[in-house]
């Protein structure tokens, strides 16, 4: 009797432990093949053309150039918002909001934030900017849809790596006499320096591979649209392209050229991506030690 | 050495004094941008869509009809679109996830668990675009000719089964995109659950191993109960990214606004509508239609993201 | 005999303490805590404690945990003021100032009463610009002026052998004992008139102890110093006067060597006879 109990017990942990070691399998298999797909794929149409020519119609000799240059640019300016929102936004939940109730419930705002379809930060996005303000597409538009993506990000590491610091670190800047302020700057945002940096990173490498709110706000453009001779403020007020525009426009063609170049966009984002993300590892292992 | 004088006893502020309320009120300003940000998504949504919901009523939850020419709007297609490959993408990577994360914690061997858990990381990073194209290029095709014909060929005419495998074998379905809408949330739901499994503390786990239980009966009688509410919050955490998902299913959706009826028809989502049309919306009703799903979408995916928030309170993932 | 007398309601109304305190002349009183009660909250921490602080001298704080000497010291610059359910109620005169009144700028304030903490806590950057941290808050110093403060801070605090040849390095890179001498000079850099040191060893190695006292009986022809510890030894090499307190509550205050050689309460005796604590 009491084997058999034990015979059925080891059978379903023997079955048990089969399924984990084969689903494991499964999804590594699964997601290394679409990398691989997309290594080869994307390395095949990765030529120096790729990446020294601007897009181009179908047949015509083209590249991605305008596209990447675009989409630093957009990120750039949404870092540098985000960057700015974020930092200050998190410093506040971290040392002046404490406890109260205003300051949950902007943290429950962020995490909502954090999560949201993008496709309606770009909708909100458009019908301020795009439909009102500036009252065109613009590079604008599309940097401020993806700040708003990436500033919950940044809040939130930022508040969380602040809490990390010891309150005796806190407290010693006060207790010499420094106002909240400079003991903030020049202590505690130190010393969470490299926390912050992961949070900007981890920003960074979501944005570059967001298409759903430049769809509505950058709207893309064949051309170079910035610039010092540029209208509409070095071009910044005008349509601009972006990488993964690109690849939305030319996977969903029937040109075999302008698909060829789509996988070579994706492998492009998908290495910037994963190449921020270690970078942010990286990052967060050397503050260990400390 | 002579005393060191004080300076004077009434000294002046410190330097920078006279800027700390400013600083505050800076800070308060960036946190309230938040609210303000998010107020402003609810209300441009609201007031966008509402010439299309109050012409359309309630119908427009319950209609299929999405006929931009004659100017009638009907949300059903999308809205059901969005909640049926959500939930198939949920049903297909959970068992999956879950399966990842207990093997990191439970049967991998150390020398492999960093590794194997960094490249799950990391893998939950890649962006959806990639997800997206991969799917358009080879699992299609391969969805078409590998299943989809022969499926739909050995259905017997007029039979129930030949009714439920109607559709146009070209792989771009909603059974296509709930598998590839599957595939990209997996990495972040194992990521997730593996997180959360590590939490159980280590002498719970380790006292029921001493106690001769299996590694199924650990998991199943320790850290799932341990667990329970922050990984159903984790769940619903991979849902709300589900359901907001536009490029990973644009591509194969198919687009078409009816509610599907077979497994292998064509549909579409929310999110993958406004992306394909509010470009090239053909009237003001068209857009505010647009929006009104939009605005759908935000009440589900808030709703869901703010039980999984509550869910996941206590083990502060 | 049974060490702490464990079932003791801490009720005010029946309760009288036993209570001594020496006298000490109004000319010679830096700082004097008057009649103080400190609130977390709800929960009373400090009842009436009165202390006087002697100038240019050490005034040890000793007592068991719980006991309230941590609370009365961060009083004395008001550094409980950064959380807002902590209160107090009482007065403390610095200078014939009371410093709890609201008018009194915090800041001012803790440049003339310092600080040094239990855990040594240098900030992220170098030796120099630690120890020049609070000097520049104040006071605009030409260079050579601010390297004479630095050098002067540091050899006050026995530091400046050891550094000086590495003033742009980093703080965090300094062994614990060395850390907490530098936060000392920190402290000292401002010239402040007060120092308040709590429980400045309990992290250190016992030969950083050493020296951190041995730094601390130098300081003491300049400074007037509080000091809250655990460590019975160490009052008695350090301090001039001492005060025993015991459940938020002045118990005993009295020249150092009278009051561990003769206490005047049964409660001091028991505590440094080791029966309690």
């Amino acid at each position: 009797m009491g084997s058999l109990r034990r015979f059925r017990r080891s059978a379903v942990d023997a079955a048990f432990m089969g399924f984990c070691w084969l689903v494991t399998a499964v999804a590594l298999i699964a997601l290394g093949f679409i990398l691989w797909s997309l290594a080869t794929q994307g390395i095949g149409a990765l030529d120096l053309k790729a990446f020294t020519l601007p897009t181009a119609p179908s047949g015509s000799p083209g590249g991605l150039l305008n596209a990447i240059v675009g989409s630093v640019i957009t990120c750039a300016i949404a870092m540098m918002i985000a960057a700015i929102v974020g930092v200050l936004a998190g410093t506040w939940l971290a040392e002046y909001g404490g406890d109260t109730l205003y300051a949950k419930l902007i943290r429950f705002l962020n995490d909502i934030l954090l999560s949201a379809p993008s496709v309606l930060v770009g909708l909100f996005v458009y019908n301020i900017l795009v439909a009102h303000v500036i009252g065109r597409f613009s590079a604008i538009a599309g940097s401020v849809a993806l700040a708003l993506i990436a500033v919950p990000i940044i809040t939130r590491t930022t508040e969380d790596v602040l809490k990390l610091q010891p309150t005796s670190l806190r407290e010693s800047g006060v207790a010499l006499g420094a106002p909240h302020w400079t003991t903030i700057r020049k202590i505690l945002w130190r010393s969470a320096g490299s926390g912050i940096l992961t949070g900007g990173l981890l920003a960074f490498a979501r944005i570059s591979g967001e298409t759903a709110p430049l769809l509505f706000t950058a709207l893309g453009n064949q051309y170079f649209s910035v610039g010092l001779h540029q209208p509409y403020f070095f071009g910044l007020g005008q349509p601009i392209a972006a990488l993964p525009l690109v690849i939305f426009q030319y996977a969903m063609s029937p040109y075999d050229d302008w698909q060829h170049l789509a996988w070579a966009g994706a492998l492009i984002i998908a290495i910037a991506v994963l190449g921020t993300n270690v970078l942010a590892r990286i990052v967060t292992r050397e503050r260990r030690p400390s | 050495m002579a005393a060191a004088q004080p300076i004077s006893q009434s000294r002046s502020p410190p330097r920078g004094a006279a800027i700390d309320p400013l600083f505050k009120a800076a800070c308060l300003a960036a946190a309230t941008a938040l609210l303000a940000a998010l107020a402003g998504i609810v209300v441009s949504l609201a007031i966008g869509g509402w010439p299309a919901l109050s012409k359309f009523g309630f119908g427009f939850f319950v209609s299929a009809t999405w006929d931009p020419v004659r100017g009638v709007f009907g949300g059903l297609g999308p809205i059901a679109g969005t909640l049926i490959s959500s939930l198939l993408a949920l049903l297909f990577s959970l068992p999956i996830a879950f399966g990842v994360a207990v093997f990191l914690v439970e049967f991998c061997p150390m020398l492999l668990r960093r590794p194997i858990g960094i490249a799950v990381e990391l893998l939950a990073g890649i962006p959806s675009i990639v997800y997206g194209m991969w799917g358009l290029f080879v699992l299609a095709p391969f969805f078409a000719t590998a299943i989809e014909v022969p499926i739909m060929g050995a259905a017997p005419q007029g039979s129930l089964w030949e009714q439920l495998t109607t559709g146009v074998p070209n792989g771009a379905n909603v059974l296509t995109a709930s598998l590839v809408l599957a595939i990209m949330i997996l990495p972040y739901m194992a990521a997730v659950l593996r997180e959360l499994f590590l939490t159980v503390p280590a002498q719970l786990r380790e006292s029921g191993y001493g106690m001769g239980s299996t590694a199924f009966e650990v998991v199943t009688k320790i850290t799932l109960p341990y667990v329970r509410r922050s990984a159903v919050g984790a769940v619903m955490l991979g849902l709300g990214r589900a359901l907001g998902e536009t490029m990973a299913v644009t591509f194969i959706i198919g687009n078409s606004h009816d509610v599907p009826t077979s497994i292998f028809a064509s549909g579409s989502t929310i999110a993958s509508t406004i992306a394909n049309e509010f470009n090239e919306a053909t009237s003001p009703m068209h857009s505010a239609a647009l929006i009104a799903l939009g605005l759908v979408l935000f009440i589900i995916t808030f709703t869901v993201l703010a039980i999984a928030r509550a869910l996941l309170a206590e083990r502060q993932v | 005999m049974t060490a702490v007398e464990t079932s003791e309601p801490v009720t005010e109304i029946a309760e009288t303490y036993e209570h001594y305190a020496a006298e000490v002349p109004a000319d010679r009183v830096k700082l004097h805590v008057r009649d103080l009660d400190f609130y977390y909250g709800k929960h009373k921490a400090l009842h009436g404690v009165t202390l006087p602080v002697v100038d240019r001298g050490v005034t040890a704080l000793i007592g068991p945990s719980g006991c309230g000497k941590s609370t009365l010291l961060r009083a004395m610059n008001r550094i409980y003021g950064l959380y807002p359910e902590q209160r107090a109620e009482g007065e403390i005169m610095l200078d014939g100032e009371d410093i709890l009144e609201r008018r009194v700028d915090v800041a001012t304030l803790r440049s003339r009463v310092g600080m040094v903490f239990q855990k040594p806590t240098p900030f992220p950057m170098s030796i120099y610009d630690n120890v020049a941290f609070g000097v520049r808050l104040y006071e605009g110093l030409s260079r050579p002026d601010m390297d004479a403060r630095v050098e002067e801070a540091l050899r006050k605090a026995a530091l400046w052998d050891e550094v000086k040849d590495k003033l742009r390095q980093s703080g965090l890179g300094l062994s614990g004992g060395q850390q907490q001498r530098l936060c000392v000079a920190r402290g000292i850099a401002v010239r402040p008139e007060i120092l308040l040191l709590d429980e400045p060893a309990s992290a250190l190695d016992p030969l950083s102890t050493r020296k951190l006292e041995e730094t601390i009986v130098e300081l003491k022809r300049d400074y007037t110093i509080v000091i809250v510890t655990h460590n019975l030894q160490q009052a008695t090499r350090v301090s001039d006067n001492t005060a025993f307190m015991y459940l938020g509550r002045l118990i005993e205050f009295a020249p150092t060597s009278e009051l561990f050689s003769a206490p005047k309460t049964k409660r001091t005796a028991d505590y440094i006879g080791g029966r309690f604590g």
